[in-house]
């Protein structure tokens, strides 16, 4: 049995958590698209040379390799693992940590998040030692299921109560972080998430589009539009904003 | 009304519970009762590892696996075609209770719940409680999570358990209030279980599992 198999089989009123993620995510992409998209824009505005869909484009850098910048070895083994819990990579393709959202965060420390960077360092040891305390090892060492219910504790605030040392409420970490892990992963791949698009093959989006005619809204609404795949600031339109 | 409630009172003084389990137990029992046209029967709720009156192992709450405890149930009022379990904590909520666990669907001849309920809906239930579904608690989520009373504070669990003469197929993420509406009129048999929880933070002593003899008279 392969996995479409088991999804169609899927009891059509089951619906997981992945699924909302979805959903959810859907409308987190259209709300982080710059706002003037939504007007029209004469088509001439689209750069000569940046027709193509998938190609390459100036506003999307290859994925960056290397150590981080702001997260120590330890530090990123342990946000790497919780990334990857909340939107894991699984049979509807890609995840967080394909689309880049962990360098995302990492350049965003030093960047617009940097008022951040205690709040990841004092959250990701409490999240560790609170694994330890409750499930008995390390986060990074705990079965998927396991870390799932460990982040539920943080997101529901019942970590605080252990004394592990989360400042303020353990929800306010879960939160913070699961908020730049949605914009790593369905921002504009202009600020370093979403490589590949993979955000937005994930959820569908349209792309950026300066204008929709009528063909295209039928088709949108047919499911027959080829998605836009080009960085918002591939149009001279926004770069000329900056 | 009265009479149900003081038929509880003398079901609770022959099992001879500490006072502060009667009094949670009561509240809910006359709640419940008020379900059904009929007065629902008793039966026993039992588990192996908890017990009413004494500190739940921390397992059951996020100071451990957070994983649902296992429940078992005997003499149940013949006609019982399905099962639905409330754990709820009187002592929270605005306005209480505190609901910490939903599950229904469950089927009528299942002899109690396993330890660790999936809680991702995907999963599969365990094949002797096939079909259950899972209501939405007090987080909204549906699925179990345990209790995480504030501070150093001592709070009651109740596990109430439905026996309902109808096979219902009721919907996922029903919530307290919807349960209790959708379940009414079909109650014909009630059984509890009271176990207790305190909060063992990582930066206190050892785990404490039975509570002091005085309780009562220290609270």
């Amino acid at each position: 049995m392969n996995d479409d198999d088991t999804r169609e089989k899927r009891d059509p009123s089951v619906i997981s958590r992945r699924d909302l993620l979805r959903t959810a995510g859907a409308a987190s992409a259209a709300a982080l698209v710059p706002h003037s998209v939504a007007a029209a824009v004469p088509a001439e505005t689209i750069e000569p040379g940046a027709a193509a869909s998938t190609g390459p484009s100036i506003g999307t850098a290859p994925a960056p390799t290397g150590p981080l910048m702001n997260l120590t070895a330890r530090e990123t083994e342990i946000l790497s693992a919780m990334v990857d819990r909340l939107i894991p990579s699984d049979e509807l393709g890609p995840g967080a940590i394909e689309a880049g959202a962990l360098r995302f965060i990492d350049r965003a420390l030093s960047e617009a998040e940097s008022d951040s960077a205690g709040a990841y360092r004092s959250g990701l040891a409490a999240l560790d030692r609170y694994s330890r305390y409750s499930r008995g090892a390390a986060f990074v060492e705990l079965s998927a299921t396991d870390q799932d219910s460990v982040l539920i504790d943080l997101q529901t605030g019942a970590a605080t109560g252990a004394n592990v040392g989360f400042v303020g409420s353990s929800g306010s970490f879960f939160n913070m972080v699961k908020s730049h892990t949605w914009q790593g992963t369905f921002g504009d791949p202009h600020y370093g998430g979403n490589v590949d698009f993979i955000g937005w093959d994930l959820i569908d989006y349209p792309g950026v589009r300066l204008q929709v005619s009528e063909e295209d809204q039928r088709q949108l609404e047919a499911d027959e539009l080829t998605p836009v795949r080009r960085s918002a600031y591939d149009y001279a339109t926004f770069r000329a904003g900056r | 009304m009265k009479a149900s409630v003081s038929r509880s009172a003398r079901l609770l003084r022959q099992a001879s519970l500490p006072r502060g389990a009667c009094t949670a137990l009561l509240v809910s029992a006359a709640t419940a009762t008020t379900l059904s046209a009929q007065t629902p029967t008793s039966f026993i709720v039992e588990s192996p590892t908890m017990q009413t009156g004494v500190l739940m192992p921390r397992d059951y709450s996020p100071d451990g696996r957070n994983v649902s405890p296992p429940l078992t149930w005997r003499g149940l009022p013949e006609g019982t075609r399905q099962i639905a379990v409330l754990c709820q904590d009187h002592g929270a909520g605005r306005p209480p209770p505190w609901v910490h666990w939903i599950i229904y669907n469950i089927p009528g001849n299942a002899a109690g719940l396993p330890e660790g309920v999936p809680f991702e809906a995907s999963e599969p239930m365990p094949d002797e409680i096939a079909g259950a579904t899972q209501g939405n608690n007090g987080w909204g989520l549906p699925m179990y999570r345990g209790p995480a009373p504030p501070g150093t504070s001592l709070h009651h669990y109740h596990f109430a358990v439905f026996a309902l003469d109808a096979e219902l197929d009721l919907p996922p993420g029903l919530t307290r209030d919807e349960l209790l509406e959708a379940i009414e009129g079909h109650v014909i048999g009630l059984g509890s279980m009271v176990p207790l929880y305190r909060r063992q933070p990582a930066d206190s002593g050892p785990f404490p599992f039975l509570i002091p003899e005085d309780f009562d008279e220290r609270r």
